[in-house]
């Protein structure tokens, strides 16, 4: 399938860029992202390639440093929650029992409290800084893979090499980690791929809303401001566009692949072929 | 209905709200300093202690912690939700005038990307693999990867003020002083926040739809009917579909924290002045008991769409009683 392959590579390539990007910031950006550089809200020219905002700061290192705030949400965030989202899932369906009761009980009711509006609450109650809110937003987002990962490990805990392995001598913590996880290693890979992406969109989501540490470049504050002072209206394309395309390439690049890992680990949709 | 289910329901509910309520209790408690003191020093740089004595022996402050919470408690379930720093009233008041914005837009919205989205869900993954499926496919998970602020400012901008079709944000026309609120223009005003809504919530249930179409259309119930000779149509229609939709009602009630989000950043956008816009408006002056009461209220949204799939479940599928591990 050399559509499918395209796609695929593609998306890595872009999320290899951005993170090429990411890492090189202060080469790449032509200017201090907070730095007064020239007349204020002047279009694209060729000191300033995608021109500058109100404040007379070049829009163009904005989006570059922007994509450092933009992946440590994300990858951040994703890697908290799919740690604990896949040690509670293993735990809970390796014993049973009343651990696996206790989480069920205990995931129904973290499940009915609506995310957003708690860390748009507990962002505004600490000071909001771009880790803290990573932390947040992976804390509160681990419980969505739980059930996932926890009914993948029901049928790999009474698999027979788990029994052999038990027979052998092999302790719990023993077999878990070296028996039960690589088996839902990759579905927490996609959940990982699925999480950064919403995880991004969240938090630059916060930066729009205005909660977010003012000494980090990103995105969502900068779509923010563009929006806020009548960017629209003016026409400055070059203020409002880029940073909402950049969340959107990221996006789609993560989406995608999100959608062809899950495609190539679940058989039962395997029909289906973007 | 089975009571036992029905039992655990309730509680999951009721813990739910308590969670809520304590998350709230507990931040007040952590805020730095205590209220009397700091607002008495804002505004005479200098408190009395026994001003601060007399307030906190009034308002009961200087009760045991425990007493406190749950006096606390027993206030959120009578309905008192403390007061609004911005507004000034009952934070329950505010959010009551607020919600009934937010349905406005919030219902047409669910309802027609639930009808869309389980229609062409369904005929895309019957599809499978056609040219129609693909094309529908990705271009719903593009659709999906963009930010929902992002949609509804592209949306704003080409339909509002290019296109100059609709209203630019708001919920009337400045002419509504003299005239009153006319039902037709608030209409008008909707269509754009309801629009992006829609596509927001579309993607989801399409995806979802056409995930339990795959698999039903694998069954051995239906390659039996296709043995038959039914035609394809009175399969798709009599045997599929059905069961295709058994999962999705409890899916959808799973969009319900989506649309919350959604309605957050589209209200803002478009000056919409529902839940969502409030919440912003909250955030900006740091208004933290109106924030919590809105998370009260969307915790309370999540539960009636829970408890809505329950009553829903033995409708669709008179073979399932509520309770059995559907």
């Amino acid at each position: 399938m050399p559509r499918k392959k395209v796609i695929l590579a593609a998306s890595f390539g872009i999320v290899f860029a951005y993170c090429a990007v990411a890492l090189l910031a202060p080469v790449i950006a032509p200017y201090d992202p907070h730095a007064i550089t020239g007349a204020p809200l002047s279009p694209p020219d060729k000191d300033h390639l995608l021109g500058t905002n109100d404040l007379a700061q070049d829009v163009f290192s904005g989006l570059i440093w922007g994509t450092r705030a933009t992946l440590l949400l994300g990858f951040i965030g994703a890697a908290i929650a799919v740690a604990i989202g896949t040690a509670a899932g293993i735990v809970s369906g390796y014993y049973g029992g009343l651990i696996d009761e206790a989480v069920m009980r205990l995931l129904d009711v973290a499940m009915t409290i609506p995310i957003f509006p708690l860390l748009l609450i507990l962002t505004t109650f600490f000071r909001p800084g771009i880790y803290l809110i990573a932390v947040l937003m992976g804390l509160l987002g681990s419980f969505q893979g739980v059930r996932v990962i926890r009914s993948q490990v029901l049928s790999l805990a009474v698999a027979d090499f788990v029994v052999g392995t038990r027979a052998l001598g092999a302790g719990d913590g023993y077999i878990m980690a070296r028996h039960i996880l690589p088996g839902v290693l990759p579905l927490a890979g996609v959940k990982f791929v699925t999480s950064a992406q919403h995880f991004m969109l969240i938090g630059i989501g916060l930066g729009f809303l205005g909660i977010t540490d003012p000494s980090v470049v990103d995105w969502g504050q900068m779509i923010n401001r563009a929006s806020q002072n009548g960017a629209m209206v003016l026409g400055l394309w070059w203020w409002l566009i880029p940073p909402g395309l950049a969340v959107t390439l990221i996006s789609l690049a993560l989406a995608w692949l999100g959608y062809a890992c899950e495609d190539e680990i679940n058989p039962r949709l395997r029909v289906m072929r973007i | 209905m089975n009571g036992i289910y029905l039992l655990k329901r309730l509680a999951t509910s009721f813990a739910a709200f308590c969670i809520a309520v304590t998350i709230m209790f507990a931040l007040l408690r952590l805020m730095p300093g205590d209220y009397i003191t700091m607002y008495l020093e804002s505004i005479y740089r200098y408190a009395p202690p026994d001003v601060v004595e007399t307030f906190n022996r009034v308002y009961g402050l200087d009760r045991p912690i425990l007493e406190q919470y749950f006096t606390y408690l027993l206030d959120a379930f009578r309905g008192n939700w403390g007061y609004s720093f911005i507004y000034k009233v009952p934070v329950l008041t505010v959010i009551g005038e607020k919600l009934v914005w937010t349905l406005i837009i919030l219902l047409p919205a669910t309802i027609l990307a639930t009808l869309a989205g389980i229609g062409i869900g369904a005929y895309s993954g019957w599809r499978r693999g056609s040219k129609a499926d693909v094309g529908l496919l990705n271009g719903m998970i593009f659709i999906r990867a963009i930010p929902s602020y992002w949609l509804a400012l592209m949306i704003l901008i080409i339909f509002a003020y290019y296109l100059n079709l609709f209203p630019l944000g708001g919920y009337v026309d400045t002419s509504a002083l003299a005239t009153g609120i006319d039902p037709f223009d608030v209409a008008n005003h909707a269509v754009l926040p309801i629009l992006t809504l829609f596509l927001f919530s579309v993607t989801g249930t399409y995806y979802l739809m056409r995930n339990s179409m795959l698999m039903t259309a694998g069954e051995d119930y239906i390659t039996t009917a296709r043995a038959k000779g039914l035609d394809e149509l009175t399969i798709l229609r009599k045997h599929a579909l059905k069961n295709a939709m058994l999962p999705m009602v409890t899916l959808i009630t799973l969009e319900c924290a989506g649309m919350i989000t959604g309605s957050i950043f589209v209200e803002t956008i478009f000056s919409w002045p529902g839940l969502g816009m409030l919440t912003y408006k909250a955030l900006a002056a740091r208004d933290l008991p109106l924030l919590q009461g809105i998370l009260l209220i969307d915790t309370l949204f999540v539960i009636a769409a829970n408890i809505a799939a329950d009553l829903i479940y033995p409708l669709v599928d008179p073979r399932v009683q509520v309770g059995d591990d559907a």
